[in-house]
């Protein structure tokens, strides 16, 4: 092995010099000292507390009256047959009283269990396109994507076309507060951005439920897409098989002791696959509705900092080490151990 | 090696170089003249540490050229597995008869910084053999200027008699002698008390082919590995590269070949590293390496400190990786339990198709690319901190399962905490509830954050870029969900954060609280590591964090002579060595020097 060349050459093939290739950029190398252990897992603690608290009381305000309906409301022996028999009286009173003061606006829900809306033929049973396009009519791409319910029998298109439009939940309540009857709102139930760009204003419904089953609620035809509200709502799937999805508002308010009744259209079949209904009323607070949950995590992780904080605390007094003390490197520990 | 040519005259002239030995047994019995003085010559170049050729010649007919070259042509020109064996033979042919002519020596001085580099990397625990070409008496030489071998190392010499390449039983005969020599030395070795005694094994090419050989490689092999260092002189290419299978396979470890010539191409591509030196000798070892040098001296570095980074990022990487996906990946499996298993995934296509190539992806090749756990000095003072590597500290099992089991309570922790806030009621003030696209974006949010957050408690080397990729990966979900939102092909995502979710102090509250349950148990498990059982690149950063290296300067130089392996090669061990020897004799004169002052 020779010595290279004359020392102009080797600067030549030298290259050249930067912080980046030769990795020697500024940089910050944080150390986790105990300070900053307990100071994080504090901070946490400190943080989390309040926020769960907050969050669990306005919880604990809210109230929530929930009222399953569907085994109820249908005394003969074959639900099904019931169900499905378009000439049959539907209608059921149920009688729910008020334990604490609600404050308007009172939500009013419609809540199933068992139904997968999240399921996936289910939720890509629809055509966007469709809904807020009144002229797209490519028969081959809309029976794609509503397959299977995109025509009828004899093959015209129907419009909203799909499963999710087809299962409509068609379901109606009317309210009445110590015998005195309150209108529900059923405006502005739904996103504004749904109601404005995504369901066309000049889209109106066409050949629906036409199809050979009839799966939920029909359409007024003279409304265009954009103001059937109940439709928008319900087209968005949920992501859980037990939801609740806005049915109106109740504006007034209801005292304690109140009783409501509710006269209910049980029109929807939920009777075949063993799903269940229930009508909710509720208010709501900044967090939304009633959960409990949100506000307990909160407490419970924001406790669990303070408890490692005080456990830190504890560790750092009965077994302390000096930060860079070299007893800790392996070559004297090693040393130490071998005297010993 | 030979040439044929035609000289001035019209005669042809067959002029041959070649190792000593290799040249005097094809000398013809009046080309012997000047061998008994050539050979003297010879033994000094040698004992000098010069490199040596015999150079020979001899004069042919034309007759003997002419039938000569049709069998070299024929030779040449064939085609299959043998054309090397019949090349040999041909060559063997027409070189012989040879008249010896004289000897060269060349020096071959070693590179700048070779010693210190050998010296350093001993202390990093590495085990050093050389293999040459070169007369025993020049690798002896070069052996002692780099401390491979030093005076008080008891050397052990295994060597062949001369000239019996012919008769078999002459082979046998050697063979056995070889075999003899290797117990013998294997016992002397095994009955050695001194704990600082060193050997040196010098083994010659003649030797060695038979040591390789299946029935008595195993004892070689355990001879050597008693020895603090080996050096094999007159190895050719191929036995270089069958004593480095012998090594890799008979020991297990990983082995790196350094060469700079053709000659070293074999054990290069044998070793599990090539380093090829590039330089005078051409860029045959250069073209055939993993990787490549300008000098010696760079190995040092390119082992201690890049090596030592290099693992500790690609582990670092690699358990990440894993993490990060099966914390994605399992939340997909979880909400399946909840969609009939219909294969319905919570979130958009494009968050899938996004994850793993942007939103989590730079962060990783930025750890990958620039994790320093320490500075490159301090990897250069502190050669013990190579051992780590070797030992296998970061990429063990207890590792790898850790990582997989806190991608799978993060998982956990992320789908079922988003299950249980947004339940079924209202997300809102004005009291609507949340629907699939909710669900899944808040999900995907939390994992986002979890997940960058994880990797910067990770990293301890933070530079612009790593800032800019962390951060800005975050940065860039927030970005991305709302251009996507404005776009009607994101369905039911249109304006999600703009419109549904953004707005929702429920939203807000999830991803904090979901980010903080998923980091909350790995920053325990380094707190406490940290505190109880640091390891020693954790001492030195808070070291030099709070500039006791600085302050305390013998503290740290005392630290920096014993973060070393305890080595017997080198010119520290060499010290080492004469200030032990110093040491026993002091203390045998000082019990006469007591009794003087006491009488």
């Amino acid at each position: 092995m020779s010595v290279s060349g004359s020392e102009s050459a080797a600067s030549a093939n030298k290259p050249k010099y930067s912080k980046f290739t030769q990795q020697e950029l500024p940089a910050c190398k944080p150390l986790l000292t105990p300070g900053i252990v307990i100071g994080a897992f504090s901070l946490i603690g400190i943080i989390f507390v309040p926020i769960g608290l907050a969050s669990l009381s306005a919880s604990q305000e809210i109230v929530e009256l929930i009222d399953r309906y569907d085994e109820e409301c249908v005394t003969a022996s074959d639900k099904i047959g019931f169900i499905q028999d378009s000439k049959a009286n539907k209608a059921c009173t149920r009688k729910i009283t008020v334990p604490k003061p609600m404050k308007g606006p009172i939500h009013v829900y419609y809540q199933l269990e068992n139904f997968y809306q999240n399921h996936r033929r289910y939720v890509q049973s629809r055509s966007d396109q469709q809904l807020r396009d009144k002229d797209y009519k490519d028969p081959k791409a809309v029976a794609k994507a509503c397959d299977p319910e995109a025509t009828t029998g004899d093959g015209s298109l129907i419009v909203p076309c799909g499963l999710i439009a087809w299962s409509l939940f068609n379901d109606t309540y009317a309210f009445s507060v110590n015998k005195k009857s309150v209108t529900v709102n059923k405006k502005d139930i739904a996103w504004a951005s749904d109601k404005n760009s995504k369901f066309g204003s000049n889209v109106f419904p066409v050949n629906f439920q036409k199809g050979g089953l009839i799966g939920g609620g029909n359409l007024n035809d003279k409304l265009p897409l954009s103001e059937q509200e109940d439709l928008i709502v319900w087209m968005r799937t949920a992501a859980l098989p037990t939801f609740r999805k806005l049915y109106g508002r109740i504006e007034t308010d209801i005292m304690a002791s109140d009783e409501i009744t509710v006269v209910i259209q049980n029109n929807y079949n939920t009777y075949s696959f063993g799903g269940t209904k229930a009508v909710v009323l509720s208010t709501a607070s900044w967090i939304g509705g009633k959960n409990n949950f949100i506000g307990v995590a909160y407490v419970a992780v924001g406790g669990i900092c303070l408890l490692l904080a005080m456990g830190f605390v504890v560790l750092y007094v009965v077994k302390p080490r000096a930060l860079g003390d070299p007893a800790y490197l392996s070559w004297n520990k090693e040393a130490a151990e071998y005297s010993h | 090696m030979t040439v044929i040519m035609r000289d001035e005259d019209n005669r042809i002239v067959l002029l041959c170089k070649g190792a000593d030995t290799i040249i005097f047994d094809r000398l013809a019995k009046n080309g012997r003249l000047y061998e008994p003085d050539t050979t003297k010559h010879l033994n000094e170049y040698g004992e000098a540490g010069l490199r040596t050729l015999a150079l020979s010649y001899r004069m042919l007919e034309e007759s003997e050229y002419e039938s000569w070259n049709a069998e070299f042509l024929k030779a040449k020109t064939s085609i299959g597995p043998d054309r090397e064996l019949q090349l040999e033979r041909v060559a063997d042919l027409i070189e012989k008869e040879l008249i010896l002519v004289g000897a060269t020596a060349v020096e071959d001085k070693l590179q700048t910084g070779v010693p210190q580099c050998i010296d350093r990397l001993a202390q990093a625990g590495l085990k050093i053999w050389v293999l040459t070409g070169d007369k025993m008496e020049t690798a002896i030489n070069i052996g002692y200027a780099c401390s491979l071998l030093r005076q008080g190392m008891k050397q052990i010499s295994l060597s062949t008699t001369a000239g019996d390449q012919v008769a078999q039983d002459a082979q046998k005969a050697a063979k056995e002698s070889l075999m003899l020599q290797i117990a013998n030395a294997s016992q002397m070795v095994k009955l050695e008390k001194d704990p600082d005694a060193a050997f040196a094994l010098v083994i010659d090419g003649k030797a060695l082919t038979f040591a390789l050989e299946d029935d008595m490689k195993n004892m070689f092999l355990n001879l050597a590995v008693e020895c603090a260092s080996v050096i094999c002189c007159r190895v050719s290419p191929r036995q270089k590269a069958l004593v480095t299978r012998l090594v890799k396979e008979g020991l297990g470890k990983t082995t790196l070949a350094v060469g700079d010539g053709a000659n070293d191409v074999g054990m290069i591509q044998e070793a599990d590293i090539g380093v090829g030196i590039s330089g005078v000798e051409g860029m045959q070892a250069v073209m055939a390496s993993d990787f490549s040098i300008s000098q010696f001296r760079f190995l040092e570095r390119l082992l201690v400190v890049h090596g030592h980074w290099c693992y500790k990022r690609i582990a670092q990487m690699i358990c990440y990786f894993f993490y990060k996906n099966i914390t994605f990946g399992l939340t997909i499996f979880y909400f399946e339990a909840f969609a009939g298993f219909s294969g319905q995934s919570v979130y958009d296509d494009w968050f899938m198709l996004l994850f793993n190539v942007v939103l989590t992806s730079l962060p990783v090749i930025s750890l990958g690319v620039f994790e320093q756990d320490v500075s490159a000095e301090i990897c250069l003072q502190f050669p013990a901190l190579y051992q780590q590597g070797p030992n296998n500290l970061f990429f063990d099992w207890y590792r790898i399962l850790g990582w997989m089991a806190n991608g799978l309570y993060s998982s956990l922790a992320i789908f079922f905490l988003n299950i249980c806030i947004f339940y079924d009621q209202a997300i809102r003030s004005g009291g609507q509830t949340a629907d699939m696209a909710s669900v899944g974006t808040t999900m995907f949010s939390c994992i986002i954050w979890a997940v960058n957050i994880q990797i910067a408690l990770t990293m301890s080397h933070f530079t612009w870029i790593q800032h800019l990729f962390v951060w800005g990966s975050i940065g860039t979900w927030y970005v991305f969900i709302i251009t996507y939102g404005m776009a009607l092909k994101s369905r039911d995502n249109f304006q999600i954060m703009t419109e549904v979710l953004g707005p929702a102090p429920i939203y807000w509250a999830a991803t904090l609280l979901v980010t903080a349950a998923c980091n909350i148990p790995y920053l325990i498990h380094i707190s406490y590591q940290r505190s109880c059982n640091p390891l020693d690149h954790h001492v030195i950063q808070e070291i030099k964090y709070l500039r006791k290296d600085v302050e305390d300067e013998t503290m740290w130089k005392r630290e920096r002579s014993k973060a070393r392996q305890r080595t017997k090669i080198g010119f520290t061990a060499r010290v080492d060595a004469k200030i032990k020897q110093l040491k026993g004799r002091l203390h045998k004169k000082s019990p006469s020097l007591t009794i003087h002052t006491v009488a």
